[in-house]
């Protein structure tokens, strides 16, 4: 009988109140484990690369300036707040903060740069030891990712060259 | 063991044509025929063995083997067998015979493969353009390996239009979609209407296409895929993460640990949960039902909320690596998700209980998109389409995954073949999903999280992964490579199988009720831009333009 289930579903929708919330005007908390926007730790990070060799959105850019400066930035565009970088950091210089509102009128409100000091390492220069096999990437050494244009160059030198020009597409095929 | 006897059947019946077979374990079967004796292989593995159809798979192997790969792959889902029938082409100008006028589930795929490979399916009866767009230039194929990942091919033309059928005599084309209220991604179809009644259609889509299977081949690597992965869908996207981390273990043979099979378990289920009540919800918003629709989703919302709880975010839990999951389910929210479940369960009981006696729902949808069995096995429809009609499939219990089988459930099937049996079982297995994550929680064993993986990854290995998405079947399937990244990953998601059943289920049926058909095999809502709030004192009405909304949503102030 299609009367009596009107009723019960007139019972239900009573029983349940209002339950709306008042969102955007108020947000509710989120809880510890949230993954919001990565926050870029300079005094903690040793510049690794860590960071920059296992997120999956390229996000993340490296640039040797010079033997001893290396320049990291959070591009913040596509970031997926996944968090792999807060995994692989071996100094826990990221922390996925509890911030989700990134909505912004200009892009350089999210960005991050973070300039490093990078002491001369006897081998590579650039060290990085990875929790797992899978988490390596064929790039070591010296990295010159395009920061004026925000993209990933596909490429690391084991040397520096005096003037790192990539302007080619066909060298990111690898 | 079963595959080692469908091996020696099919040995005796083709005899040389089967040049070699791999049997890497329980459950899979790779068997590499002559590219002359695919079509009648294939025929016999459809019709005489009674398989499912799963997906077809091209692969450019040139690189590595100087060949293209085809392969078809079939379920035998009583035997708890995934098949993979393959061969290889020679390098220039590659062609096979194409299954798809014995398989007929078989034609996107097939023409995909032509888009995308550039492998001619030799009498295939509709080769037209599927998943490339209207301007891409003909004869560049952006899944070889030397077309790089970045490329924009020479001679793409945006003014290029895309050559549509001639409608049916006496019939008048109505176009639906790219954009309408009741899809939530665009697709046009062009249906044929005579009168108020549907004749038939024509399909135009794969407009969002993304173009990921060659990110992942070519710039992200192992451990980044899941990621992207789980971005395939706004709605199972857990378990097109969890399909791919399967599909890598299993060919490189890697098995995670037990407490981490049972989380990916608990997250399957919590991400059914969440998506059955929101596709209940939307099949009633879309036959005008709004109170279910309210009510369904309020139900719902409580899951999210323990879905960030565990995972760090509502939707995109980023759940698996290779080798294991990344969070663990820690005693206080077992001891919450239990007393969720208990809601959930009190709460969802008599929501059935009052709608399946509902009239009113019944009239939109009985009778409505009759998807039968002949259909199911033509044209490889999954998930609660198929169990609506009656066939018993169901990933979960048929091929084993995560820490399924030492699980007690049921499969839900009905008998109806049409809409409302649709929502039935969906309704219906809210309650086994219960049953799934109770039964988790008890025999949740500790121990660690992650497999620590010492040696790369064996490389040319192929590995089959099929889950059971709340939509249907979710299979993928991966050929493990060099420089830490597969060779070639390719995804089926349920919805690839069930829209080719759309034309069928919606034809000779009123215009009205196409919505609600197309509707019932894929969950998906509408994002409108703008919105309208009445200020209920004063009676006032106010319609929010879209940069309103956004800067709402920056500032918090109007």
């Amino acid at each position: 009988m299609s009367v009596l289930s009107k009723l019960k579903e007139a019972v239900i929708c009573l029983k349940a109140g209002r339950v709306t919330l008042p969102y955007p005007a108020q947000a509710q908390p989120v809880p510890e484990k949230f993954r919001g926007r990565p926050i870029f730790d300079a005094a903690k990070c040793t510049g690794c690369g860590g960071c920059a060799n296992n997120c999956p959105a390229r996000e993340i850019l490296l640039f040797d300036l010079c033997q001893e400066i290396r320049i990291l930035q959070y591009l913040g565009r596509r970031c997926a707040y996944c968090g792999r970088c807060a995994d692989v950091c071996p100094e826990k210089a990221i922390t996925m903060s509890h911030e989700f509102e990134t909505g912004t009128n200009s892009i350089g409100d999210i960005q991050q740069r973070v300039e490093l000091f990078m002491s001369t390492c006897q081998r590579c220069g650039r060290c990085f030891k990875e929790p797992s096999t899978l988490e390596q990437l064929k790039l070591k050494g010296y990295r010159v990712d395009d920061v004026a244009h925000e993209r990933w160059v596909f490429r690391s030198k084991s040397y520096l060259e005096t003037e790192p020009v990539v302007d080619d597409i066909k060298i990111e095929m690898d | 063991m079963v595959a080692r006897e469908k091996l020696s059947r099919l040995k005796e019946k083709f005899g040389t044509a089967i040049q070699r077979a791999d049997l890497p374990g329980a459950g899979r079967l790779f068997v590499f025929v002559e590219p002359a004796a695919l079509k009648a292989i294939c025929q016999h593995v459809f019709r005489d063995l009674d398989a499912r159809y799963i997906i077809s798979i091209g692969a450019d192997d040139r690189p590595f083997s100087g060949k293209f790969m085809v392969a078809h792959n079939f379920a035998f889902d009583k035997e708890s067998l995934l098949t993979s029938i393959a061969t290889y082409l020679p390098a220039d100008n590659p062609k096979v015979d194409s299954i798809s006028d014995v398989v007929p589930a078989a034609n996107w795929a097939e023409r995909e493969i032509h888009d995308l490979i550039g492998i001619e399916p030799v009498g295939h009866r509709y080769l037209k353009r599927l998943v490339l767009p209207d301007g891409w230039p003909d004869g560049v194929h952006p899944l070889r390996k030397d077309f790089a990942w970045n490329q924009v091919p020479e001679g793409y033309d945006d003014t290029r239009e895309f050559k549509f059928d001639e409608p049916p005599e006496g019939c008048t084309v109505v176009p639906f979609g790219p954009f309408h209220p009741t899809l939530d991604e665009p697709a046009h179809f062009r249906l044929y209407i005579e009168g108020e009644m549907v004749r038939g259609c024509e399909y135009r889509g794969f407009m969002v296409h993304r173009g990921i299977e060659k990110l992942a081949e070519s710039v992200l690597t192992y451990n980044d895929i899941p990621m992207m992965a789980e971005r395939i869908c706004g709605i199972c996207g857990c378990v097109h993460n969890v399909a791919y981390a399967q599909a890598v273990e299993s060919a490189a043979a890697i098995k995670p640990p037990p407490r981490a099979e049972y989380i990916r378990t608990i997250m399957l289920e919590i991400e059914r949960l969440h998506s059955h009540l929101l596709w209940v919800g939307l099949a009633c918003h879309i036959v005008g039902f709004d109170t279910l629709f309210m009510q369904s989703w309020r139900i719902r919302e409580p899951i999210m909320w323990i879905a960030e709880k565990i995972s760090g975010n509502r939707k995109t839990y980023a759940l698996c690596v290779i080798g294991g999951v990344r969070w663990d389910i820690t005693p206080e929210v077992k001891d919450e998700l239990r007393k969720l479940l208990d809601k959930l369960e009190a709460e969802w009981t008599p929501v059935v209980a009052a709608v399946s006696k509902d009239k009113n729902i019944q009239k939109r949808t009985r009778g409505v998109g009759i998807a039968d069995r002949a259909l199911v096995k033509n044209m490889g429809l999954v998930g609660p389409v198929a169990r609506s009609a009656g066939v018993d499939i169901d990933c979960r219990r048929d091929h084993p995954y995560a820490a399924y089988d030492r699980l007690d459930f049921e499969v839900i099937t009905e008998g109806g073949c049409d809409v409302w049996s649709r929502v039935l079982v969906r309704a219906k297995e809210v309650f086994e999903s219960i049953k799934i994550i109770r039964q988790c929680l008890e025999k949740m064993e500790d121990g660690p999280l992650q497999l620590t993986i010492k040696d790369e990854l064996p490389v040319g290995r192929l590995g089959l992964s099929s889950v059971e998405a709340p939509r249907g079947e979710s299979h993928h399937f991966v050929i493990t490579g060099e420089n830490n990244r597969p060779r070639r990953w390719r995804v089926r998601a349920p919805t690839y199988q069930n829209l080719q059943g759309i034309p069928a289920m919606i034809k000779d049926q009123q215009l009205a009720d196409m919505t609600i058909s197309l509707g019932s095999i894929d969950p998906c809502f509408s994002c409108t831009d703008r919105m309208e709030t009445i200020d209920l004192k004063s009676g006032v009405t106010k319609v929010w333009t879209q940069e309103e909304l956004l800067k709402l949503t920056r500032t918090k102030k109007t």
